[in-house]
C-alpha cells in the first residue's frame, strides 16, 4: 500500500520543528525513526498532512552520562541497546531494547519516537516508567519536564500538545537492582504482557491501555511481601482485554508470572 | 575443471543463484514497459454485504486515472466456474468483479488503472459504494446447519460436495473392536504467504489481436488454456503467458484469481500496457487461505493395540467461492483420503463436506490437506499409545506396513518406501531413549521437555492417476523438449515452473547425464508458453518425477540419435557407444570418440563439417517432445520436533527437528534439503504462530504482518535432515518426488512434542495453532479436572 | 531540494548509491524502495510487505541496515546508500555471495539481496559470530523457503571466507 500525499519539512531545528506544528496542529506529525509511522502510513491508517523530519535536529542525538543519563529523542534504539553508559548507569533499558522490534528496526527506531508513540504493548514506555524518567518537553512556550508517570496518557496518547516536541529522556542515577521479563508469540512480535522492575518500581506492560505501575504490588513488597505476593497483587489490580487472538484471562494470569520473574531477577542482582 | 562422474545425486551449487546474488532476477514487479499504467483495486470493508450503488465518478476525475472499472461494467464477462466430473459436486460460479453481493472481507470490487500505484489508490480512496451489511458466517459447520442462510443461491447448498468412501466391514470392525478411540481436530487456518506477492503485467496488441500477460504464477499453460477464452479470444494461442522469476508460491499461485482476468481486461480496455503487483494486505485477505478443517476421527483396536478400522469425517472451510480451478476439495477430500498413513488399516470410511463460509477462499498450500489429516491422525495416535500407556513409537511400528508396496485402506497404491526404516532412524537422530531420560530428570525439577513424531508418507507426482485416486478425475499433459543445438549444447523447454526449487540445475543434473554432456551446455527453459512444450506447472511435489520423467523420455529418443551419428562416424555397432563428457566413444578405446558438438554440427550441416547423416537415420533432427503421466508414486518419511513447553505461559521453544525422507531417487540433495527444511519451517509456523482469524461479523484480523507473523531465523530451530533412498519400481529413474513433507508432517510432530511435554498434566490437543493462551488454556483445564 | 524548506510535489533527489552519484524525480511520499526500483531501475531490491516487517526491502544507508520501504526518497538527500548491486565488484562476487551459492542460501531468491546486506554489515562488525549471534542478527528477515538452515550455514561460510581474506 502506499501513503497518501503529504508535505515533508526535514527540521534543521528544534524551533524550526515547533514552529511547523504549531502552524499544522493536527495536520502534522513528527517523523522520527519511522518504523512504527510509516508503516501507518502506508496503510493510510495514518495521513499527516504534514510531515516534520527531525532526525537531523543535531540538538536531538546524542547521549550524555553526567549526573542522571541524558538521551537525545532521536537516539537510534540500536545505539542505545550498545551504549556503555547505559549499560552501566541504566541497564534495565539495555536490556528491554533487546526485545523491541527486530535488529532491523532498532537502528532507526528511537527512543524517542518509542515514547511519543505509546504504543501499550511497547517495552520502552515501560521501562520509562519503571525508571522514573523525566521526559524533557519542548513547545512554542518554551521547555517543560513531564515525569514517566504523568507521560502516558492512553493508547498512542501522551501529555505532549499537539505544537510540542519530545526532546531528551533523563534518566535518574540510580544502581537499583532491576528485572525484565516479557512474554511474546514468537521472537521479536509484540508483547502479550510484559513487566520491568527497578528498585522498588514495578511496572506491567501489554496489558492496559498504557504501561501502568502496579502500586499495591510496590506497597506490598516494600512491606516485605515475596515476589509470589506482590506478583499476584499486581495481577489482580488490572484489568486486561482480550482480543481474537489472546484472552484477557490468559494476560491476566501471565501477568503474574512476569512480574514475578522480573522481581526474582531484581532479588538475584 | 572437475566434474562429478554422474551429475545426478551430486550436490551442485545452482546455476540460477548467479542472478539472484546479484540482484538481477526479473520478477514481475522489475518489469517496465513504456507507457505502463498502475492498478489497484478498491476492496470490500465487509464480510457479508449487498451492493448499492457504485459511485466512481470522482475517481475517474482524479488527474493521472485512465480508467474505472466496476462489475456493472462486467456484466457479461465470463465468471470463473469451478467444478469436477463427480455427481457429488455442485459447480461455484464467482464473477470477476462482484455485481450486487461481496462474500468476504478484500474483495476487490472495482479496478482502477491510473499513472502510478500511488494515484491508483487516491482514486480507490474516492470511491464510495452504498453498502448493505449481512449476516456473515464464519464458522463451517454452522454454514452447513440446516436452515443456515445459502452463500450461493444457485448452489442450493453450503457445501461444495458432500462425498462419502468406504472399503472393508467399517460399521462390523467398529462393533467388535475391543477398543474405540475418538478425536475431533480443528487444524487452524494457513497462508502460504509467498514473500514475493502476486503479479501481473498484461499487454494487447492491436495489430495482431493477441495479449501477452506476466504473472508470478506457477502454472503458466494452465494460465494461459484457462484464462484465454475467458478474455474473449477466439484461440488460445493469441494468449501468450509468461511467468518470470517468482519469489515463491507453495501453491498459492497455481490458482486464477479474478485480478488475472481484469488486469487484462483493463490493458485492452486503456491500449496500454497494465501493471498490477498485490500489496501484502491483498496477499493476506483476498489471494488464498488455507487447511482448516475440521476433523472427528475414530479408530477402532483390538486388545493389543492393532489398528481395525478407521472413521472419518472431515468439514473443510471452503471461503467465500471456490478457488479456481482446484476447488476447496483439495483440504478435506485429499485430507479423507490419506486417512490411515503408513498404517496396516484393513478397513476405513470417510464423509468429506467443503462449506462456505464468509471468509476469504480456500486453495492449495504446500500439502494441501494432508497436513490436516496428518496431524489429526498422528495425534490420535499419541492419544492411543498413552490410554494404552505403551510408548507411542512402539504403538506405530507395531502397526507399520512393510516396506513392499501396499494398497492402503482408501485405494492407494503405494509403490514401497521404508515407512518403519524411516521412523526407527529418526529415533536414533532424535537420540531417544537418552531424551527420555532427560526428559525424567527435568520434571523433576518443573521443566517439561517433549518430543513429537509424525511419519508420514506424501503423495506425490501429482498426475492424473493420482489426481483420480484423491478424487479428482483429471488427467494432465505434462511434456518436455530435449534439443541439441548446432554446437552441441542442449536446450531443454517444459511446462514447469521453478519458483524456488533450483530446476535450471537439478533437471539440467538429469540432462547432462542421460546425454554425456557437460552441464554447463545444458540450458533448461521454463516459463513462456511461446517457448516451451506444454505442461501444468510446479506444485504437488511433481517437477522431478513428473517433469523428470518427460525429460527422460525425450533425452532417451535424442540419444538414440547421437548413438547413431557416432556408431556410424566411428564405424561401430550403437551398443558399443558411450558417451560421457561431451564425447561418444567406443566402449574400450576411448581413442575412438567424436565430440557431441561435431555429432550435431554433421547433424545439422553434415557434408559442410566434412561429416555424413546415417543413410538409416529417419529423421537426423536432434530434438524430441515427450511426455509423460506417472503412476500413483508415494514418498516417505519422519519428523521429529524436540521442544520445551513453559508451563506457567504456555509458551513453546523448539529445540531441535530431525527430519528423515525418502523420496527415491535423488538429483541433488542440497536442492532436497533445502525443500525439506523450508516446507518443516513453514509447519512449524502453522502450528505455532499462524492465524488468521475473522471476527463474527467477518472482519478480518490478521491484515498486517504484525497479526501474521512469519517465522524468522530466531523462531525456526536447527533442522537436522538424513536420507532414505528407495527408489520408486513404477516411475522413471525410481524418483519419487520432495517438496511438501515437511509441510504435511512437522504440525503433528509439533502438536505431539506438546502433548508429550504435558503428558504430566494428562492434556489433549484438539487444534492448532499451539499459541500460549490455547495451551495456557489446556494447563489450566487439566489443572482443574 | 534544500533543507528547511517544506516540500510539495515532485522534486529532484540527489544520493549516491553503490559509489556513484545517481538522482531521480521523487514526492515526498515516494518511498525509497519505490525510488530505487522504478525511478533508477535498481531492481535487487525487493518489496515484500512495505509494514517494515520482513525485510526484504533492506539496502544499507551511510552503512546501516535499514528497511528501504520505511523511508521515503526525500529522506535519503545527500546520503549514500548501498544496493544489492553493489556487492559484486569487477564481475567478481563477493565472499558472501560465493558462500551463499556454495551452502545453497536460497531458493527463489526474493529475500536474498536484503540478506546479503544485513549479513554484511554483521561480518564487518563481528567477524566470527556464533549461530545464535547470526540467528539474531538474521531475525528481521524473512524467509519463506528455505528454513534458514542454508541461510545460518551461508553466513557460517562467508565469515570464514573473509577471515581466510584478511
Amino acid at each position: 500500500m502506499k501513503p497518501a500525499p503529504f508535505k515533508y519539512l526535514a527540521a534543521g531545528g528544534v524551533e524550526e520543528a515547533i514552529a511547523a506544528l504549531a502552524e499544522h496542529g493536527d495536520e502534522a506529525k513528527v517523523l522520527a525513526g519511522g518504523q512504527s509511522l510509516v508503516p501507518m502510513m502506508n496503510l493510510r491508517l495514518a495521513t499527516p498532512a504534514v510531515l516534520v523530519d527531525v532526525n537531523r535536529v543535531a540538538e536531538l542525538s546524542g547521549i550524555a552520562a553526567n549526573g542522571s543519563l541524558e538521551l537525545g529523542a532521536t537516539t537510534r534504539q540500536a545505539d542505545a541497546e550498545r551504549s556503555a553508559a547505559v549499560a552501566a548507569r541504566a541497564p534495565l533499558l539495555a536490556e528491554a531494547l533487546r526485545h523491541v522490534g527486530h535488529p532491523g528496526t532498532r537502528v532507526r527506531g528511537t527512543l524517542g519516537g518509542s515514547a511519543a508513540h505509546a504504543d501499550p504493548a511497547a517495552e520502552i514506555p515501560a521501562v520509562l516508567l519503571a525508571l522514573g524518567a523525566e521526559l524533557v518537553v519542548h513547545g512554542p512556550e518554551g521547555e517543560r519536564t513531564i515525569p514517566a508517570d504523568d507521560f502516558f496518557v492512553s493508547t498512542f496518547t501522551t501529555a505532549l500538545g499537539p505544537d510540542e516536541l519530545l526532546t531528551r529522556i533523563r534518566l535518574p542515577s540510580n544502581g537499583d537492582a532491576w528485572g525484565f521479563a516479557e512474554v511474546a508469540r514468537s521472537h521479536g512480535d509484540f508483547a502479550l504482557a510484559g513487566a520491568a522492575v527497578a528498585g522498588a518500581r514495578i511496572v506491567l506492560f501489554g496489558v492496559a491501555d498504557r504501561p501502568l505501575r502496579a502500586r499495591e504490588a510496590e506497597d506490598a513488597l516494600s512491606g516485605g511481601a515475596t515476589p509470589v505476593e506482590a506478583a499476584r497483587l499486581a495481577a489482580a489490580a488490572i484489568d486486561p482485554t482480550g482480543d481474537a487472538f489472546t484472552s484477557a484471562a490468559y494476560r491476566r494470569d501471565v501477568a503474574a508470572v512476569v512480574v514475578r520473574r522480573a522481581l526474582e531477577q531484581a532479588a538475584a542482582r | 575443471m572437475s566434474r562429478p562422474e554422474q551429475y545426478v545425486g551430486a550436490r551442485l551449487p545452482r546455476f540460477e543463484d548467479h542472478r539472484f546474488l546479484t540482484g538481477r532476477g526479473r520478477f514481475v514487479d522489475d518489469l517496465e514497459f513504456p507507457g505502463m499504467l498502475h492498478a489497484a483495486f478498491y476492496r470490500s470493508p465487509f464480510g457479508h454485504a449487498r451492493i448499492g450503488s457504485v459511485d466512481v465518478e470522482r475517481a475517474r476525475a482524479l488527474p493521472g486515472v485512465a480508467a474505472v472499472v466496476t462489475g456493472g461494467d462486467l456484466r457479461d464477462f465470463p465468471p470463473f466456474s469451478t467444478g469436477l466430473p463427480r455427481p457429488e459436486v455442485r459447480a461455484n460460479e464467482r464473477r470477476v468483479l462482484p455485481v450486487d453481493r461481496v462474500r468476504f472481507a478484500g474483495e476487490a470490487v472495482v479496478a482502477v488503472a491510473a499513472s502510478s500505484r500511488y494515484v491508483a489508490e487516491d482514486a480507490c480512496a474516492l470511491i464510495e459504494v452504498d453498502w448493505e451489511p449481512l449476516d456473515a458466517i464464519v464458522d463451517a459447520d454452522a454454514s452447513l446447519a440446516p436452515g443456515a442462510q445459502l452463500l450461493h443461491e444457485a448452489s442450493g447448498s453450503n457445501s461444495f460436495a458432500h462425498i462419502e468412501l468406504e472399503h472393508g466391514d467399517v460399521e462390523r470392525a467398529f462393533a467388535e473392536a475391543a477398543h474405540v478411540f475418538t478425536k475431533r481436530f480443528h487444524h487452524g487456518r494457513m497462508h502460504a504467504a509467498p514473500l514475493e506477492p502476486r503479479g501481473i503485467v498484461a499487454q494487447f496488441e492491436p495489430g495482431t489481436g493477441t495479449f501477452t500477460m506476466w504473472t508470478s504464477s506457477q502454472i503458466p499453460h494452465l494460465t494461459r488454456s484457462l484464462l484465454a477464452h475467458m478474455l474473449g479470444l477466439t484461440f488460445e494461442n493469441q494468449l501468450r503467458v509468461i511467468a518470470p522469476d517468482v519469489g515463491g508460491g507453495f501453491g498459492q499461485k497455481v490458482h486464477l484469481f479474478p485480478e488475472d482476468a481484469v488486469v487484462p481486461y483493463l490493458a485492452r480496455q486503456t491500449g496500454r500496457p497494465v501493471k498490477w503487483i498485490e500489496d501484502r494486505y491483498e496477499n493476506l485477505a483476498a489471494s488464498t487461505h488455507a487447511k482448516e478443517v475440521v476433523i472427528d476421527l475414530e479408530l477402532a483396536t483390538d486388545a493389543d493395540g492393532r489398528f481395525l478400522a478407521l472413521r472419518g469425517r472431515y468439514v473443510g472451510d471452503a471461503g467465500a467461492y471456490a478457488n479456481y480451478p482446484w476447488t476447496p476439495l483439495v483440504d478435506p477430500l485429499c485430507a479423507a483420503v490419506m486417512m490411515p498413513g503408513l498404517y496396516d488399516v484393513p478397513a476405513a470410511r470417510f464423509e468429506i463436506d467443503a462449506a462456505y463460509t464468509n471468509k476469504c477462499p480456500t486453495g492449495a498450500y504446500r500439502g494441501v490437506g494432508w497436513t490436516s489429516g496428518q496431524t489429526a491422525r498422528e495425534a490420535l495416535v499419541d492419544d492411543v499409545a498413552r490410554e494404552f500407556g505403551v510408548d507411542p513409537m512402539e504403538l506405530r511400528l507395531r502397526n507399520t506396513i512393510p516396506p513392499e508396496p501396499y494398497v492402503s485402506a482408501t485405494g492407494c497404491k503405494y509403490d514401497g518406501g521404508s515407512y518403519a526404516e524411516a521412523q526407527r532412524k529418526t529415533m536414533e537422530l532424535v537420540g531417544y531413549e537418552a531424551f527420555r531420560e532427560r526428559q525424567a530428570e527435568l520434571r523433576g525439577h518443573g521443566r517439561y521437555v517433549g518430543v513429537g513424531f509424525s511419519p508420514f508418507v506424501e503423495p506425490v507426482g501429482w498426475s492424473g492417476d493420482m489426481a483420480k485416486r484423491m478424487g479428482f478425475p483429471f488427467d494432465y499433459l505434462d511434456s518436455a523438449r530435449v534439443s541439441v543445438e548446432p554446437d552441441g549444447s542442449v536446450t531443454v523447454a517444459l511446462g514447469m515452473h521453478s519458483h524456488g526449487q533450483g530446476h535450471e540445475t537439478s533437471l539440467a543434473q538429469l540432462v547432462a547425464d542421460r546425454l554425456g554432456v557437460r552441464i554447463e551446455s545444458v540450458r533448461i527453459v521454463e516459463g513462456d508458453t511461446a517457448d516451451t512444450a506444454y505442461g501444468t506447472g510446479t506444485w504437488g511435489s511433481r517437477t522431478a518425477i513428473v517433469g523428470g520423467g518427460a525429460l527422460i523420455r525425450a533425452a532417451g529418443e535424442v540419444r538414440e540419435k547421437l548413438v547413431a551419428f557416432a556408431a556410424h562416424a566411428l564405424e561401430a555397432s550403437a551398443e558399443d557407444i558411450e558417451l560421457h563428457d561431451g564425447n561418444a566413444f567406443v566402449k574400450g578405446s576411448p581413442d575412438r570418440s567424436i565430440s557431441v558438438t561435431m555429432i550435431a554440427y554433421t547433424a545439422y550441416f553434415g557434408a559442410f563439417v566434412g561429416g555424413s547423416r546415417p543413410p538409416d537415420l529417419e529423421d537426423p533432427a536432434l530434438t524430441s517432445t515427450r511426455s509423460y503421466q506417472p503412476p500413483e508414486s508415494y514418498a516417505n518419511g519422519c519428523v521429529a520436533v524436540v521442544l520445551e513447553v513453559d508451563a506457567e505461559t504456555g509458551k513453546v521453544e523448539l529445540e531441535r527437528v530431525v527430519a528423515v525422507d525418502d523420496c527415491g531417487t535423488i538429483l541433488n540433495p542440497a536442492i532436497v534439503e533445502g525443500q525439506i527444511a523450508g516446507g518443516i519451517a513453514q509447519g512449524l509456523g502453522g502450528a505455532l504462530w499462524e492465524e488468521l482469524p475473522y471476527d463474527e461479523d467477518g472482519q478480518f484480523l490478521a491484515g498486517t504482518l504484525l497479526d501474521f507473523s512469519y517465522p524468522t531465523a530466531m523462531d525456526v530451530p536447527p533442522i537436522e535432515i538424513a536420507h532414505l533412498v528407495t527408489p520408486s519400481p513404477v516411475t522413471e529413474g525410481g524418483i519419487k518426488g520432495v517438496g511438501e513433507g515437511g509441510t504435511i508432517a512437522a504440525p503433528a510432530a509439533v502438536v505431539n512434542a506438546v502433548a508429550d511435554a504435558l503428558a504430566p498434566f494428562g492434556v489433549r490437543i484438539d487444534r492448532t495453532p499451539l499459541t500460549p493462551s490455547y495451551v495456557l488454556g489446556l494447563i489450566r483445564a487439566a489443572k482443574s479436572s | 531540494m534544500t533543507h528547511g524548506a517544506i516540500v510539495e510535489g515532485e522534486v529532484v533527489v540527489r544520493l549516491t548509491v553503490n559509489g556513484e552519484e545517481r538522482r531521480g524525480i521523487a514526492e515526498p511520499r515516494t518511498l525509497l524502495s519505490d525510488f530505487l526500483r522504478h525511478e533508477l531501475g535498481l531492481t535487487g531490491t525487493h518489496v515484500g510487505c512495505e509494514q517494515g516487517a520482513c525485510g526484504a526491502c533492506t539496502v544499507r544507508l551511510d552503512g546501516v541496515p535499514v528497511r528501504s520501504c520505511l523511508l521515503f526518497a526525500v529522506q535519503a538527500e545527500g546520503a549514500s546508500i548501498a544496493t544489492v548491486e553493489g556487492l559484486a565488484t569487477g564481475g567478481e562476487l563477493h565472499p558472501i555471495q560465493r558462500a551463499f551459492s556454495s551452502e545453497h542460501g536460497l531458493q527463489c531468491g526474493y529475500c536474498t539481496p536484503g540478506l546479503l546486506l544485513t549479513a554484511q554489515a554483521l561480518l564487518e562488525e563481528n567477524a566470527d559470530p556464533s549461530e545464535l549471534a547470526i540467528r539474531e542478527a538474521l531475525s528481521g528477515n524473512v524467509c519463506r523457503c528455505t528454513g534458514y538452515v542454508g541461510v545460518v550455514a551461508s553466513v557460517m561460510e562467508a565469515a570464514r571466507l573473509l577471515r581466510e581474506a584478511t
